[in-house]
């Protein structure tokens, strides 16, 4: 009961924070930045313990608090954790001091609205992960644009108007067929079982025509695909991260874009199981494309922002993969990456705007021997450079490693049964990490090594509160390559769960006896 | 029909009536000032009892036949009226005189007994009562040169309305001999020449009124030539008031596949074509006028809907709208009432000037825009469920994707208060407007309570 209150505080403490950030004065920013990075910090220290407690063994929500809300329509507060969504909260809690520390000098401008926003964002997308109905899922889903769209917007570069416009109408598209999809869904709910309700638990059972089935997956799944972004979908993405202040393209990279994938766990393939299986093909073939068109992408571009923001849309590509292998490591893989890429492009994102802030460029061409001229941070550098890359002893490694490991076991037993598409896709898939070694190494190269060369030398190397944040950072990717054990038992059950709603209790009881054999 | 049921049912009317009686004396003992406070304390007191009787079921037929009263009719007044305070408040900075205050208060009296009218004779009457003072409401703003043409636009279109409504309420008296508007429900229903001619007529007479394609196209001059308060009343009170009248018509009866186009496919343009305007409009007036346009379609959408809910969500959606739209003028930097300040770019830089004033404009585009958690969604939502469980699936996703091109125009608002700098040759005023203030602070805290309780309220629309 209490931790079910303590979860509630978690969510709603933002609002708080917004509150305070309107009643302070702006001649005070270091109040209002203090201020919020207290309350984000309490936000993660009672996540924290919240994790701790969370029991892996225990199927179903943990900690639920089940209000109705509209009972009319059959709408409930209904919030709590599950394997789905633990580490996403953590992770997204631990990023919310971060994201205040990293943008203390930064942001001069609006200090309070900026401030406001960023627990705006935090609300919204901590609700999106912990709401357990799918009417309380679309508002916080919803909400999320409003102060992604200012923050960008306010305090981003120089066409950042433009950036930020694209990035709403893009996803605001697919929100809005995912309205609709869900108004149909709850209505046949209703028709077919005479329950009113927007409960995931009771939309699972729904038991959909296939027809239906197939337009109410492509709505929801064009929705998540915009926000993953799964190529060709993407275009917005670039625009967004590169002009985006550090703190936004943090939030963006950090989490913003796992809605998307966890939307397609938690959301757009077990809801639709037959019409999910039957596009398993093209979301491993999308998949493929976005992890090797955004890995070729990253590779020639010569504004650093822009390598990571396409090594995003790489990365993303393997827990597409890992999703729709249903294999249950390859489940676990994509989860895992979902959390590291989550953790290493935040790193990356940080220090980008680290080096902004000194030199006031992010063309590479300007940029050269960093590892000369500032010691610690390249040390830093380099070290989230390999976490991307997926160097084993890093959580990149454990993600990447696990989501093809999972989707070479479904292509193999495809092979078997006579099918060898997954198998070549499969193939092209391992592509991608040597792609993914050579533009991240690329990036490293250009940047630390060479002759030293920098816009605004002589350079003040790191700051205490940036090594700091980014010992934090580090920590945890270091935390999620060496112990991946504990985090993947908490999710397990979930894992196990998803591939039994999305391929159907024969198919899981075939991989179990193989899962338990390698294990 | 006795004194006690004429008394409690029509108290709302009674205190509006007995305000304007007041308000008139008094300033006939030249009290002008003190006679916005009168209209402002008998519309909140109207709209008390409203409410009362609303919550207590009340049912009665004051004038069988012709007026009767119910928790439906109640709650409409209710609405109508809460929203007719806000309204009010706002005049104050711009009539110094009664003339604003006094037209209001008839015209709210109008707008009383078309909500409950049952007979096309009511209908009639309530709808010239609430219509005549609202030409003369836009005529107001004499300062403006446009105003009169606005005006004189709004009136022939009004008559040109009036007309359409005389004659299909006439058709439908040579049809069924009778004037009850139950008439229009069994109209709907009849497959034969007369009585579908006699729906068209009355159904366009209302789109016109509603400013619903293809009959919008006064709307936007009429919005531009009024000032502020006036294009609030127009925006918010008439449109509330014509659509619980249509609601009223459409009574309890289902649609036939006919009727179900014709009150869908103007709608559906309207939606598409007043959001696509809007994103054309250098003025913040006419962009309302065209948002307004579109908002329209909506709530005629509400009509495809099953019987039993379309009332729920035709309040609801006015409710919703009408507050966003009122909080949308409140919040109108002061210097928004001549030709200069009208446009769109002068609120560039607003939260740099009054953060206020720019949050709270920002809060209303956003609801406006129906983006979640605020009220807009939710009534949004409301009328596409019902759309949807009628078994319009294919409307209904039209009508969502044509809510989507909505959303650009009114983020732009939010772009230029937040994200642009300041546009040359817009003067700024610090002074505070009390009486804006006030009306803001009127509407947020039902934009509060409808955000947190949607479900409370909606239970009492039931």
């Amino acid at each position: 009961m209490a931790d079910a209150l303590i979860l509630n505080v978690v969510l709603f403490l933002p609002v708080a924070g917004m509150a305070f950030t309107a009643l302070a004065h702006e001649r005070q920013p270091n109040l209002v930045r203090a201020g919020t990075f207290a309350a984000m910090l309490v936000q993660f220290a009672l996540t924290a313990w919240l994790y701790l407690r969370f029991d892996a063994t225990a199927p179903g929500l943990q900690f639920a608090t089940h209000l109705p809300w509209i009972p009319e329509w059959g709408v409930a507060y209904l919030i709590g954790l599950d394997g789905y969504n633990v580490l996403l909260v953590l992770l997204t809690a631990f990023l919310g001091p971060i994201v205040v520390a990293g943008a203390w000098t930064a942001i001069t401008k609006d200090v309070r609205l900026f401030h406001a926003m960023v627990f705006l964002i935090q609300f919204a997308m901590i609700g999106t992960f912990l709401a357990q109905d799918l009417f309380l899922f679309y508002l916080f889903w919803e909400l999320m644009l409003v102060p992604m769209f200012l923050m960008i917007g306010i305090w981003g570069g120089e066409r950042r108007i433009y950036a930020t416009v694209k990035f709403v109408l893009y996803t605001a598209f697919g929100s809005i067929l995912m309205l609709a999809a869900l108004i149909y869904l709850v209505w046949q709910l209703k028709t077919t079982t005479g329950v009113t309700s927007f409960a995931f638990a009771d939309l699972y059972g729904a038991g959909l025509a296939p027809q239906a089935q197939a337009w109410l997956f492509a709505a929801f799944a064009l929705s998540f695909a915009i926000k993953v972004p799964i190529v060709p979908l993407h275009t917005w993405l670039p625009d967004a991260h590169v002009e985006a202040p550090t703190a936004g393209s943090v939030i963006l990279a950090g989490v913003l874009l796992k809605m998307g994938t966890y939307g397609f766990m938690k959301l757009g393939f077990p809801l639709f199981p037959d019409a999910a299986r039957d596009a398993v093909p093209i979301v491993m073939t999308l998949g493929v494309i976005s992890i090797v068109y955004g890995a070729c992408l990253a590779l020639v571009q010569d504004d650093i922002k822009k390598v990571i923001a396409y090594s995003s849309i790489s990365h993303l590509g393997y827990v597409m993969l890992g999703l729709a292998s249903l294999d249950l490591i390859g489940i676990q893989g994509a989860v895992m990456q979902m959390v590291s890429h989550g953790l290493t492009a935040a790193g990356l994102f940080l220090m980008v705007g680290m080096i902004y802030e000194r030199c006031h460029s992010r063309d590479l061409a300007d940029y050269g021997g960093l590892a000369k001229l500032l010691p610690v941070y390249s040390m830093f550098f380099m070290v989230l450079t390999l976490a991307a890359v997926g160097l084993p002893t890093t959580s990149g490694f454990t993600g990447e490693f696990l989501a093809l490991l999972g989707t070479f076991r479904a292509a193999w037993s495809a092979h078997a049964a006579g099918d060898s598409t997954l198998l070549w896709l499969a193939g092209i898939a391992v592509s991608g990490v040597v792609l993914g070694a050579l533009y991240m190494l690329r990036l490293a190269l250009r940047l630390l090594f060479g002759a030293s060369r920098a816009p605004h030398a002589p350079l003040a190397d790191l700051s205490a509160r940036e090594v700091g944040l980014l010992t934090a950072v580090v920590a945890a990717v270091f935390w999620l390559g060496l112990f991946p054990d504990e985090p993947m038992r908490k999710t397990e059950l979930a894992a196990r769960q998803y591939q039994q709603l999305v391929a159907g209790p024969q198919a899981v009881a075939g991989t179990a006896a193989i899962a338990g054999g390698t294990r | 029909m006795n004194v006690q049921t004429l008394f409690v049912s029509m108290l709302p009317e009674h205190l509006l009536l007995g305000g304007l009686c007041v308000a008139l004396v008094v300033d006939m003992l030249g009290r002008a000032r003190a006679v916005l406070a009168i209209a402002i304390v008998s519309v909140a007191a109207a709209a008390l009892a409203a409410v009362l009787l609303a919550l207590g079921g009340y049912a009665a037929a004051t004038f069988p036949g012709q007026l009767s009263v119910g928790p439906a009719t109640s709650a409409g007044k209710a609405i109508v009226l809460l929203l007719a305070v806000p309204v009010l408040m706002l005049s104050r900075d711009e009539f110094r005189d009664a003339r604003f205050a006094l037209l209001a208060l008839a015209s709210l009296y109008g707008g009383c007994l078309v909500v409950s009218a049952d007979s096309f004779l009511t209908l009639l009457l309530g709808l010239e009562i609430l219509s005549l003072p609202v030409y003369v409401l836009v005529l107001l703003a004499m300062q403006r040169p446009d105003s009169a043409e606005a005006a004189l636009k709004y009136l022939v279109l009004g008559g040109a309305a009036t007309g359409m409504l005389l004659m299909g309420a006439s058709l439908l008296f040579g049809w069924s001999g009778t004037l009850a508007i139950d008439a229009f429900g069994r109209a709907l229903g009849a497959p034969e020449a007369m009585p579908r001619a006699a729906v068209g007529l009355v159904v366009s007479a209302f789109f016109l009124k509603a400013a619903v394609f293809p009959f919008h196209a006064w709307a936007p001059d009429a919005y531009e030539g009024g000032s502020v308060p006036a294009t609030a009343y127009m925006a918010t009170i008439v449109k509330a008031t014509v659509l619980l009248a249509v609601v009223r018509l459409f009574g309890s009866e289902g649609l036939a596949p006919a009727t179900a186009m014709l009150v869908a496919v103007p709608p559906l343009v309207s939606i598409v074509w007043g959001n696509v305007a809007a994103m054309r409009q250098a003025s913040f007036r006419r962009m309302i006028a065209y948002s307004s346009i579109a908002h329209a379609g909506f709530l005629f959408f509400a009509l495809l809907g099953a019987a039993g809910g379309r009332f729920q969500a035709v309040a609801f959606y006015l409710a919703a709208y009408g507050l966003a739209s009122v909080l949308a003028f409140a919040a109108l930097p002061r210097e928004a009432d001549d030709v200069a300040g009208d446009r769109l770019e002068a609120l560039k830089g607003l939260f740099q000037r009054r953060p206020f004033a720019a949050v709270v404009l920002g809060l209303a585009m956003l609801s406006l825009a129906g983006i979640p958690p605020l009220p807009g969604f939710v009534a949004k939502f409301l009328v596409f469920r019902n759309v949807m469980a009628a078994g319009h699936e294919l409307l209904a996703v039209a009508g969502l994707v044509g809510s989507y091109l909505g959303l650009y125009f009114y983020l732009r608002v939010i772009q230029y208060m937040f994200m642009s700098p300041r546009a040359d040759g817009v003067e700024a005023t610090a002074t505070l407007r009390r009486y804006a203030f006030a009306a803001s602070l009127a509407c947020l805290v039902p934009v509060a309570l409808l955000t947190v309780f949607p479900g409370w309220v909606l239970g009492m629309l039931r």
